[in-house]
């Protein structure tokens, strides 16, 4: 399988009142296409920050990021939003759902923003896919957790992204509900053949994943 | 670009059902109705005055002239549309049998009057009719007077010069009639064609020859620039406003203020369209960072939010248009019975002009907030604490004040004024927001000792100093604005009822001879009749300025022209008459001569400045006399006035008679016979008609800027509430946070009313402190007078405004109150 993410001796710091601060440190990636990648590491380590840096929504204050044989940590931000259209789709822990917009709204904003064609009948059977069919004219604010997270997980696939960003995507989730929705992510992700980046600090998920990236105060301390 | 316009269409669509848009589209829905009621009543109120001037005129314009006018120009009128009519004045004794009386012959043509109606009767006790004819050739129509003076009755033959005409009618009256010396005189009116059988007119008579037109408005437009360069010497166009000044006033002031009200209103609505886009802004920060994660660039975001702050405005503003059109012909039903039967039509190019307004006002108020979009990054997803950079204070200052300035320029039209307006406008709002920051500042350390449900409230209001500035800051320039207004209208309503008092002269007394005035003036005052002051007149033009011919220095086509072969009533003066202010000079002492004083705008037309030494010519005379005071004339009062006031005892040695006003009451009419038995050689002009239609004016334009007045604030209130209402969430955040905290309802009732009552005072105490610097600024350098500050408003404004905004936030926040905290926050 062919590479899709490589990231070299990335490095992310900022400056704070006390100084510089590193959250990141000489982390070296690769990703091959369709793998199911764990990022995982207790709260603080820098497991979103790795996340934003390969998806595309950070720039690294060191290393490199490529997709696709792209270097992308020298395009500017409007390259990268490209980018991220071409390859990305997203999953949040916060779901992000855009509160205006009824399920099936939702669902079919990443292709109203990149312009395709699409017949409403595909986004219907994608809601029924993540088994929203009776609650496609619901708003957010009338769907539970469990089933805003279904919402999302249908936006990301709509596009048929060939990475999947999922960051701590049963965070605010319980249990019976999270794991229904990890059962659903990775069976869509098969089904898709995408690349999937999970960011949790679930270890029994982490488990499901092909490799994992384990992070401790910014730096690798374990990849398999 | 096909891609964002379905995207911003959708988008709409969508935040519209979703209600996101409702703040923001009544804010620009509120500001289009305002501005476009009252810019189309405005419009049409003074359209409708100027027709109303068209009566008085008898056309919408005429040439006037001491000779006979060119056929060649009705030609021309009729060439491009236009209906024209001749008169011919002049007076002439008219005979029966023994009888002899000097009338004023009025010839007129068919088609006379153009404009406004000419009402006659067929007896003595008949009903008036509007007439759609003129007299026959061999008829005459002519009013009481004739009747009474001549002794003769209705069908009985009159001799106009060498032309018998029977009388078939009595004139009640003439659109046309002014207080000059014709119209004073008994009328006859004949028809043109029979002028020539009369033989009076012969070479050298004294005729007033009028050519009157009528038409569409471009058209006569379009003759007037025609004909002002063809007048001859002595002619003259007569439009709406030359013929009737104290009419050009009036609705001059009116429409400065309906400007006024409008530009107040426009700021107004600007603050409420700026805290609405705010909110509206804020709130789609999470989209936009979604939006960005999902590709959408920098630049397309921009395009995107654009787009669909086009498709709200634009959509808000046809509304507001839509409303406004029928709020103007609200307006003009409220005023239905003060206004003439002929309104003029709306404009529909005023009222497009409403949605671009409305655009305009948009993007000036709407734009910088929103341009934070572009900053939003995609890292927002994961971290919701990255916000963009607040809206440089520049661009939403600058901008907005670009919006304001273009609003107001076409009303102020004087670059210096409007600068030092602006520079202290921006001034008072700096040191205003340092006020406001101190007493932020001095909030948040006595906060700790305010008792628990208010101190949450006060507290909100001082940590969220930011916030707290932007809405004082708002709600003060509002209710400043809505203070101004109202005094403003105060003193202009004043100025006018000052200007024609109850007892404003409604007689002038003419041709009182040298040896009589002090016996006539004694008279009056015995009979406690009290005169406008008794002043000598003396006929003279002006021929020479520092010794060379006037002819020679003036310029074809200049202001000077039209005052070459004009005839001045001048007259001479101890005093400086009441309506008159020196702005130049000084008043003589009593010695003083060969010294004149000059209406200022005279002065200015004929390029004369104090010390000139001007020349006239009285008879076959000459008077020269040094130009020591220039004077501003109050031209709209009944009192007699003058152009030309010459020391004390320089007209002494012309032939000269004396010119009266006075007032009479209805009770005191045998005064008056009396004065007509004594005095039977003095013409006695009775001006009540002209009084009663300058009250109606002065009425009519009150009562507008009275409706408009309430109007404004009526949008003023609105805004205030939509503004209140645009600010809501964070309180009501708090408000549900302290619920699941387990406050009762009443201590967060008391928490809000606190903060409100506590925006609404500081606004309040501000607002009456910054309108009354502007006040006193106002009557300082504009007025000239002292001005005394209105104690009682600085306890009524800061309560009532306080008032305002607690009753408008605690409307808003009601939700927090009833429904439950989880259903408050998920649709936060």
């Amino acid at each position: 399988m062919e590479q899709l993410i490589t990231a070299t001796n990335l490095g992310k710091s900022v400056m704070t009142p006390d100084g510089r601060l590193d959250i990141l440190t000489a982390v070296d990636v690769s990703i091959k296409s369709a793998d199911t990648v764990a990022v995982i590491g207790a709260s603080g380590s820098g497991k979103s920050t790795l996340l934003a840096l390969l998806a595309g929504l950070d720039t690294p204050t060191e290393g490199r990021v490529e997709i696709a044989g792209e270097n992308i940590s020298t395009m500017d931000e409007d390259q990268r939003a490209e980018m991220r259209a071409r390859y990305v789709g997203f999953v949040f822990q916060s779901f992000h759902l855009l509160p205006g917009l009824t399920a099936e709204e939702n669902v079919m904003l990443p292709l109203e923003v990149k312009g395709e064609q699409f017949k409403r009948s595909q986004i219907l059977d994608l809601l029924d896919r993540v088994g929203l069919a009776e609650r496609t004219k619901h708003y957010p604010n009338q769907l539970s957790g469990g089933e805003q997270q279904r919402v999302a997980i249908a936006r990301a696939f709509v596009t048929t992204p060939r990475i999947l960003f999922a960051d701590e995507p049963t965070g605010n989730l319980d249990r019976n509900t999270g794991q229904q929705i990890i059962d659903l992510l990775f069976e869509l992700n098969s089904e898709y053949q995408t690349t999937l980046v999970l960011v949790t600090h679930d270890e029994a998920l982490a488990a499901r994943c092909h490799s994992r990236i384990e992070l401790d105060i910014g730096r690798v301390v374990d990849l398999q | 670009m096909k891609k964002l316009w379905l995207l911003a269409f959708r988008a709409v669509k969508r935040e519209w059902r979703a209600g996101e848009l409702v703040i923001l589209a009544l804010a620009i829905m509120v500001a289009v109705t305002s501005t476009s009621t009252i810019n189309l009543f405005a419009d049409r109120l003074s359209r409708t005055m100027i027709l109303q001037g068209a009566d008085f005129l008898a056309a919408d314009m005429a040439v006037s002239s001491h000779n006979q006018i060119p056929d060649q120009w009705a030609e021309y009128a009729q060439l491009i549309d236009l209906k024209y009519a001749n008169i011919a004045q002049f007076s002439s004794v008219v005979i029966f049998g023994d009888e002899m009386l000097l009338s004023g012959i009025k010839a007129v043509s068919t088609g006379y009057p153009l404009r406004g109606q000419l009402k006659t009767s067929p007896g003595l006790d008949a009903d008036a009719e509007v007439m759609n004819s003129i007299p026959e050739n061999q008829e005459a129509w002519v009013d009481r007077r004739v009747l009474a003076r001549l002794g003769v009755k209705l069908g009985d033959t009159i001799e106009v010069g060498e032309l018998p005409v029977k009388i078939t009618r009595i004139i009640t009256s003439e659109p046309d009639h002014k207080g000059n010396f014709s119209s004073l005189m008994p009328r006859v009116m004949i028809n043109h064609d029979a002028l020539a059988a009369t033989k009076i007119i012969q070479p050298g008579s004294h005729v007033h020859y009028l050519k009157l037109f009528a038409g569409n408005e471009a058209n006569v437009r379009q003759l007037k620039q025609t004909l002002d360069k063809q007048l001859r010497p002595g002619d003259r166009i007569l439009d709406v406003f030359e013929n009737r000044p104290e009419l050009s006033k009036a609705v001059t002031r009116a429409q400065q203020y309906l400007g006024l009200a409008s530009v107040v209103v426009v700021v107004i609505a600007g603050v409420a369209i700026a805290m609405a886009a705010r909110r509206y802004s804020e709130r789609h920060f999470d989209t936009t960072a979604i939006l960005r994660c999902f590709g959408l660039k920098h630049r397309q975001v921009l395009i995107l939010y654009a787009i669909q702050l086009g498709i709200i405005g634009l959509c808000a503003s046809t509304i507001g248009v839509m409303l406004g059109w029928i709020g103007q012909e609200g307006l003009l039903y409220l005023l239905r019975d003060l206004l003439p039967t002929r309104v003029a039509e709306p404009g529909i190019i005023f009222a497009l002009s409403g949605i671009l307004m409305g655009l305009v006002i948009l993007a000036g108020f709407a734009l910088p907030p929103i341009l934070r979009q572009r900053e939003v990054p995609a890292l927002r997803v994961l971290r919701r604490d990255l916000e963009p950079l607040p809206a440089s204070g520049w661009l939403v200052y600058g901008l907005a004040l670009a919006v304001v300035v273009g609003l107001v320029w076409p009303h102020v039209q004087d670059g210096r004024m409007l600068l030092i307006t602006i520079g202290i406008g921006l001034l008072v709002m700096a040191v205003f927001s340092g006020l406001i920051l101190a007493l932020l500042s001095g909030l948040r350390k006595i906060v700790p000792g305010i008792a628990m449900p208010w101190r949450i409230g006060v507290r909100s209001i001082a940590q969220q100093w930011r916030v707290s500035l932007a809405q004082i800051l708002a709600f003060t320039l509002t209710l400043t604005a809505m203070l101004i207004l109202a005094q403003v209208r105060g003193d202009l309503l004043n100025n006018w009822q000052q200007q024609l008092p109850e007892n404003a002269p409604n007689y002038f007394a003419m041709n009182v001879f040298t040896d009589e005035w002090q016996a006539f003036d004694a008279y009056l005052r015995d009979n406690n009749v009290e005169s406008k002051g008794i002043y000598p007149i003396v006929r003279g033009r002006v021929i020479k300025v520092n010794g060379k011919e006037l002819r020679g220095q003036v310029k074809p086509g200049s202001k000077a022209e039209r005052w070459l072969d004009r005839d001045f009533n001048m007259t001479s003066s101890a005093k400086l008459p009441e309506d008159n202010t020196l702005i130049a000079g000084s008043w003589w002492q009593s010695d003083s001569s060969h010294a004149v004083s000059i209406e200022q705008k005279l002065a200015e037309d004929l390029g004369v400045s104090m010390g000139d030494t001007i020349t006239y010519a009285i008879g076959a005379t000459q008077l020269e006399a040094r130009v020591i005071s220039l004077r501003q004339v109050e031209w709209d009062t009944m009192n007699p006035n003058f152009f030309m006031i010459f020391a004390p005892h320089d007209l002494d040695e012309y032939s000269t008679t004396y010119l009266t006003s006075f007032y009479l009451s209805a009770q005191q009419q045998p005064v008056l016979r009396g004065l007509l038995r004594a005095y039977p050689h003095v013409t006695l002009l009775e001006v009540d008609l002209i009084l009663e239609q300058l009250r109606k004016i002065v009425k009519q334009v009150s009562l507008a800027v009275e409706y408009i007045l309430y109007f404004a604030l009526a949008a003023g209130l609105m805004v205030l509430f939509a503004a209140v209402f645009a600010s809501m969430d964070e309180r009501i955040y708090l408000g549900v946070i302290l619920r699941s905290f387990g406050a009762s309802r009443s201590m967060i009732r008391i928490a809000q009313l606190s903060e409100f009552f506590t925006l609404g005072f500081l606004s309040g105490l501000l607002a009456v402190i910054l309108s009354e610097i502007i006040n006193w600024n106002v009557y300082l350098w504009v007025f000239k007078l002292d001005y005394t500050p209105t104690p009682i408003l600085w306890l009524i404004v800061p309560f009532a405004s306080a008032l305002l905004v607690t009753a408008a936030g605690m409307f808003s926040s009601r939700k927090v109150l009833r429904e439950s905290p989880m259903q408050v926050l998920r649709k936060l």
